[in-house]
């Protein structure tokens, strides 16, 4: 009998994992350093953290279920705690995990390569297989299993990280999921202020607003969630405007399932226009306006 | 503080060709530093400015390619002071496993050392998971998404950005980190800095032997195409009207 072992950090990480673990293996089992998780697998355990240690120090406990209830794939959800266990885990096995999944098949494992200017399929080379997965490539409705959740203690390696604050991120206001139309921001603003030329053109479409990658960290013109692409968020909306965004593959695979992609970019060789269905050639500081004008 | 600062070279994906097997073709690509890993490379120089008397050393571990004149100077230019370069066709495309434990053959000929610094994930992968296995291997304290971090007697005393959080942390030394980008944006190396860069110590070396392999590459294509219209526009109310049908 095949067995799967699932390691995660939140409630609807594990229901996923659990619910694909299911489709690779005959039998279930949960690590969740998060909430206590019923009802996914065939048997699930809490490792409770206590407030001065970090989640990722779990690797202790993580390992050591490991070890007695074994597995021939581990499947980790995509949280920096999440992939630190397994990184420990995969490190103890003498495995590598491969990490941004979206299908598992005989084994070999797709995922992207470059930010999507590659597909890759790779499979383990040793006895286990480790496999990371971001949210939505499972169903978490289909998840199913025992609703008695087993405790097991924390255990603190030696030279424990001691976690001594923490503080919750302002919730985002950005909808980027359910949008008809997205005008997404990139680092052809200048500026900050040029931005509100954005906000007009949303405005006269009915659009949320997005950005590129660096927008969000580089400078902070826009909380993370708001940026599209590989590592950021993957939006399909009717019409995706995309203004000063040189077209990335990193950043185009997130935007790639809108029906229409419309470009203003002033350098007329810029990758975005080869994957655009309307282009403009222009200085986004007098075609915004004349647009959101003309609309 | 002695810092090290591992760093992935990889080839430039803009310069990426597609073969007509649908394979991509990495031959001609220019060899660069992978994207976050700049930004770690300025976390190290900035932790060290802070701190009196440190050192930064890069280590990385590479193909042949790897050894390129260009990419070493660019390194070496952007505050770090040695190099320790692994590069042969033997280390090409190596996993996480195999990666962390060429990383720390070079962490020990580097030295003493009190914290290695890594980028956020490499521009191929982006698995996130060297820092945590060269942790795993070295037998020390882990932390990612490091934002900030400030030397404190015999602790890094860090934030770090979750997806829901931010954390503070005391990391006992020594340690490994991985920094998010947000730690810091790279400096734009000048010409004198890159003018120094060449007469600092560059010690490139090859392989002891093939690692073996944690996770075998059955294939690399070319992503299926997503059609679209392509339409260029010069004049403003038709592509206005374009952009209103589509809604
Ligand atoms: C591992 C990894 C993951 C990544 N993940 C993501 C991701 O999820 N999302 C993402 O977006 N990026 C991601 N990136 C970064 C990505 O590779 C690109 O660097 C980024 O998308 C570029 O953003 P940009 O197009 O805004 O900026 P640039 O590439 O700098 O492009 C700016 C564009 O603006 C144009 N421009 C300049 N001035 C004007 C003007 N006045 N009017 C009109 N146009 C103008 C320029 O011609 C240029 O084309 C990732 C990178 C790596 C390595």
């Amino acid at each position: 009998m095949s067995k799967a072992f699932v390691i995660a950090e939140t409630e609807n990480g594990a229901r996923e994992l659990c619910a694909g673990a299911r489709k690779l293996a005959d039998e279930v089992v949960l690590v969740s350093v998060g909430a206590p998780v019923s009802g996914a697998a065939d048997k699930s355990f809490h490792i409770d953290v206590p407030a001065g240690n970090i989640a990722d120090d779990a690797y202790v406990t993580v390992n050591k279920i490991y070890d007695a209830e074994g597995g021939d794939v581990v499947l980790g959800e995509q949280t920096l705690r999440a992939l630190s266990l397994v990184g420990r885990l995969a490190a103890k096995l003498g495995a590598a995990a491969i990490t941004g999944v979206s299908a598992v098949e005989g084994g070999v494992a797709t995922s992207m390569y470059f930010g999507g200017t590659g597909v890759r399929e790779a499979k383990a080379a040793g006895d286990v297989a480790v496999y990371t997965f971001g949210p939505g490539v499972f169903d978490a409705s289909e998840a199913t299993g025992t609703d008695a959740v087993e405790e097991a203690a924390f255990e603190a390696p030696e030279n424990a990280v001691a976690k001594t604050g923490s503080e919750a991120l302002p919730p985002s206001d950005v909808n980027l999921a359910g949008a008809d139309a997205i005008v997404a921001c990139g680092r052809g603003f200048g500026a900050e202020e040029d931005l509100q030329l954005a906000r007009d053109l949303a405005a006269k479409l009915g659009a949320e607003l997005a950005c590129s990658r660096p927008l969000a960290e580089g400078v902070d013109w826009f909380p993370r969630e708001a940026y599209v692409g590989v590592s950021g968020a993957v939006v399909s909306p009717k019409v995706y405007v995309a203004v000063g965004i040189s077209g990335q593959m990193q950043h185009m695979v997130g935007c790639n399932g809108a029906d229409v992609i419309v470009a203003v970019n002033k350098d007329k060789n810029a990758p975005v226009f080869k994957a655009c269905d309307y282009g403009f050639v222009g200085d986004l500081k007098t075609v915004l306006p004349a647009l959101t004008a003309a609309l | 503080m002695n810092i090290l600062v591992a760093c992935k070279i990889v080839p430039d994906d803009q310069d990426v060709k597609v073969a007509g097997d649908g394979s991509l073709d990495f031959s001609r690509a220019h060899k660069v530093v992978s994207t976050y890993d700049l930004n770690a490379i300025e976390a190290a120089a900035q932790i060290a400015a802070a701190n009196d008397g440190s050192t930064v050393k890069a280590i990385s571990v590479g193909p042949k390619k790897a050894d390129d004149s260009k990419t070493k100077k660019n390194i070496l230019a952007r505050g770090v002071d040695e190099l320790f370069l692994a590069a042969d066709d033997a280390l090409d495309g190596l996993d996480a496993f195999a990666t962390a434990a060429e990383l720390a053959k070079l962490a020990a000929k580097a030295g003493d050392w009190d914290v290695i610094v890594t980028g956020d994930g490499s521009a191929d992968l982006y698995a996130k998971q060297t820092g945590v296995q060269l942790a795993a291997k070295l037998g020390v304290p882990f932390v990612s998404g490091v934002v900030s971090a400030e030397a404190a007697d015999g602790k890094l005393v860090a934030k770090r950005l979750l997806e829901s959080e931010e954390e503070t942390v005391e990391v006992p030394l020594p340690a490994v980190v991985s920094v998010a980008p947000e730690f810091a944006e790279p400096r734009i190396a000048g010409m004198k800095d890159i003018l120094a860069a060449g007469k600092k110590p560059m010690n490139v070396e090859g392989a002891e032997g093939a690692p073996a392999k944690a996770v075998e590459e059955v294939s690399v294509k070319a992503p299926a195409e997503v059609d679209r219209k392509k339409e260029m526009f010069d004049d403003v109310d038709a592509f206005a009207a374009a952009v209103k049908a589509a809604l």
